[in-house]
């Protein structure tokens, strides 16, 4: 039962994690119809500003979390002024294509900067501390604070969104951007600030994963793949989709946990060599593919 | 000005006959030139430097009288049976590219004409590098690739002095046999059924899910039960399902083949998730890295690597002593697995060379074939040198052999690490079993 117990509860809180890498995506789409290929590198480039910053500075990883969140937010205002704005007068296949060349640019660069090797973060207060709930579930402390500290974040945003003018003059825009302008909504700078708050949430999920995940220059498209199968789940521009969605991708990551729950429970030899763990991944590349298949505009999709 | 000009031409055409007239042989000293290719810049040039400086030594004191080193070819100066003739290297840098290996054994071979090759610590290099040496009837000997496979190819060209990866993984379960049988040190007995069941994480390239495949294989024979073996890429960045699942299998025995970064996120996951199996074993590469100790510290302690050589060696062997003193009089380092193992190539070309007296291919072919160098010879802790002639693995030293060390607290405070296989030449009491997370 604790295998069960423990895959249920990482699956739950990387879910958790997974919910904020994923909001970015869906806030630039709900807001802008713009599907940004560089989402996993801003991720990567979250995780290496709180691997570096916690060195510089010798300060826990997790304090490093506001400079993440700084450097996203500039980098996505700086990415839309300096670069989409140019994209949006083009067909969609430019904005596809100026995405992926984004990421692509992105990725090098970090490559020439950090070179290919993988780092971690060796040392902070959670770091290697884990807690015993008995029975032999061991939740790792670092996962957990992630976990809360995402929802947090996670939250922060939804309520800028929706309790606020600025979260309504978003929403307005995302609706009909040309219907805004009209009601005097300066559309372009909330364009910008979707980037803004799009690159500082998923900023900050790196700056969170880095405290129990390696990274190298390479990790972001991993992310990006994922961010996308939630996106879809949830439905895009959907941001309590994408947290619904967040959870089951969490889980659907932890079938191999299920499924050696089952082997061991039902004492079937044959399922112990199947590997189950090369192939986690893979269930949720399948599940991105059959929703949509069966429902292109995710679970609580309203943008078409 | 024109007179002067011819007349140079006539000069130097009269320089250029007179050279092909008189053989070079007349004017060089005798030399015997051996072709060294290892990966000296890339991702394993620290290796490389290490292999380097292993081999220089070897040919250093096999080219100069040095009476106090009790080995045979620190007695004379040069190879004594051709008259003196001294060791030349010629060192290639292969950067860890297959494609790039052959076409520099090509090259030694064709413009550089030399006597034998050595190399390449890679063995996906030394293979192919071997390929072109069978092709040309060059000899070849392979100081420290450890696939398998290198011997299984009947090729007559081709000698290996390092045990190979079912060697080491053989020795494994020889250790553990010895657990049960009470033979390492200062661990009582063991029950079998206490140590039986295995899991195990292998990277997935041709390495690791060879190590996988040896460990399946030898556990059945040696009676142990496999519980769980995974493949996993070496390059991953999250391994928290994967100690889940090994977790899920309560394997009293975790072992692992994993380079450097993954080792290391292997072990932290370990922690994190509190495992504890009762001994943990990696299979070399990234479980011996210097970065593996650094980054790690304490965390380690327990844990169990396979090895060929340790700084402890030196306390245990004369020999190694004397010769780890040059080497770090030369290098500022210990001898390590990889330099111990180049030096000891190098040593067995010499005496390879001593052995057929001459320079002959098919001389030195004859040599290999029947030379024995006996233990008390090497630096490394084997019986000796003997290559296989026949069987299925062919050019494969049969006398060679693998430690076991476990990382264990110093007296100076730092984790080191301890010998506790072969039990004859262990170094500390073993800590069995391994203290948990």
């Amino acid at each position: 039962m604790d295998i069960l117990i423990s895959s249920i509860a990482a699956g739950v809180l990387i879910g958790m994690v997974l919910a904020l890498v994923a909001l970015g995506l869906t806030i630039i789409f709900g807001v802008m119809d713009i599907v940004n290929f560089a989402h996993g590198e801003f991720l990567m480039i979250g995780m290496y500003t709180g691997l570096l910053t916690a060195k510089a500075v010798g300060i826990d990883p997790l304090l490093a979390l506001p400079v993440a969140a700084a450097v996203g937010f500039l980098l996505g205002v700086i990415c839309y002024y300096g670069f989409v704005k140019f994209l949006l007068r083009g067909p969609m296949v430019a904005q596809l294509l100026g995405t992926f060349g984004l990421m692509l640019f992105l990725r090098n660069l970090a490559l020439l900067i950090f070179g290919s090797e993988d780092r971690a973060l060796h040392h902070g207060l959670l770091v290697g501390k884990s807690f015993d709930l008995g029975m032999g579930v061991i939740i790792p402390a670092t996962k957990l604070a992630a976990a809360g500290l995402s929802v947090i974040a996670f939250l922060a945003v939804w309520l800028l969104m929706n309790r606020t003018k600025l979260g309504k003059a978003l929403t307005a825009t995302s609706l009909n951007s040309q219907a805004a302008r009209y009601m005097g909504i300066a559309t372009e700078r909330m364009n910008a600030l979707a980037w803004g708050i799009g690159g500082g949430s998923v900023t900050v999920a790196g700056a969170l994963i880095v405290n129990f995940w390696s990274v190298n220059p390479f990790v972001g498209l991993l992310f990006t793949m994922i961010a996308f199968a939630i996106v879809a789940l949830g439905g895009f521009g959907s941001v309590p989709g994408a947290l619904f969605a967040s959870i089951v991708v969490g889980l659907i990551m932890e079938i191999p946990g299920i499924w050696d729950f089952l082997t061991y429970t039902l004492s079937w030899d044959w399922m112990i060599n199947v590997p189950m763990t090369s192939f986690k991944y893979t269930f949720v590349y399948l599940a991105y593919f059959i929703i949509m298949v069966i429902r292109p505009s995710g679970l609580f999709g309203w943008k078409h | 000005m024109k007179g002067k000009g011819r007349l140079l031409i006539v000069f130097l055409g009269l320089i250029a006959i007179s050279g092909l007239l008189i053989p070079s042989g007349a004017w060089a000293v005798k030399e015997i030139k051996i072709g060294v290719i290892f990966p000296l810049t890339g991702g394993a040039a620290a290796a490389g430097r290490e292999l380097r400086a292993g081999t220089e030594l070897a040919a250093e004191i096999a080219n100069k009288v040095y009476p106090d080193l009790p080995m045979a070819m620190a007695q004379n100066a040069g190879i004594k049976s051709l008259g003196g003739a001294k060791i030349k290297l010629i060192f290639k840098d292969h950067e860890g590219n297959p494609t790039l290996g052959a076409d520099l054994a090509k090259k030694l071979i064709l413009d550089d004409k030399v006597d034998g090759i050595m190399g390449c610590y890679f063995s996906s290099v030394t293979k192919t590098v071997s390929s072109v040496c069978e092709q040309y009837g060059v000899p070849m000997i392979n100081t420290s690739s450890t696939s398998p496979a290198l011997t299984k190819r009947g090729f007559k060209w081709f000698w290996r002095t390092t045990p190979h990866d079912k060697w080491f993984t053989k020795d494994l379960f020889e250790f553990l046999n010895g657990l049960t049988d009470g033979k390492v040190r200062g661990v009582k007995a063991v029950a079998k059924k206490e140590i039986t069941n295995i899991a195990s994480a292998c990277e997935k390239t041709e390495w690791g899910s060879h190590v996988s495949q040896l460990i399946a294989q030898l556990a059945k024979e040696y009676g142990f039960r496999v519980r769980k073996s995974i493949l996993y890429a070496a390059k991953s960045t999250d391994l928290s399902s994967e100690v889940r699942s090994l977790k899920a299998a309560r394997p009293d025995v975790m072992l692992f083949a994993s380079y450097t970064s993954d080792a290391i996120l292997m072990v932290k996951t370990l922690k994190a998730q509190r495992a504890h199996p009762k001994i943990i074993w990696g299979q070399d590469a990234g479980f011996e890295k210097p970065e593996f100790r650094k980054t790690l510290g304490d965390n380690i302690v327990g844990i169990l690597t396979r090895t060929v050589f340790l700084p402890k060696v030196v306390e245990i062997k004369k020999l190694a002593g004397l010769v780890n003193a040059m080497y770090k009089e030369k290098t500022g380092n210990d001898l390590g697995g990889a330099s111990a193992r180049a030096f000891t190539g190098l040593q067995t070309w010499v005496y390879l060379l001593e052995k057929a007296g001459s320079t002959k291919p098919a001389d030195i072919q004859r040599a290999a074939n029947t030379i024995y160098i006996p233990g008390k010879e090497l630096v490394v802790p084997w019986k000796g040198i003997k290559f296989s002639t026949s069987g299925d693995e062919i050019g494969q030293n049969t006398l060679g052999s693998g430690l076991i060390g476990q990382y264990q607290k110093q007296k100076d405070g730092t984790v080191g690490l301890e010998i506790v296989y072969p039990f004859d030449v262990s170094s500390a009491d073993m800590i069995y079993p391994f203290p948990g997370y």
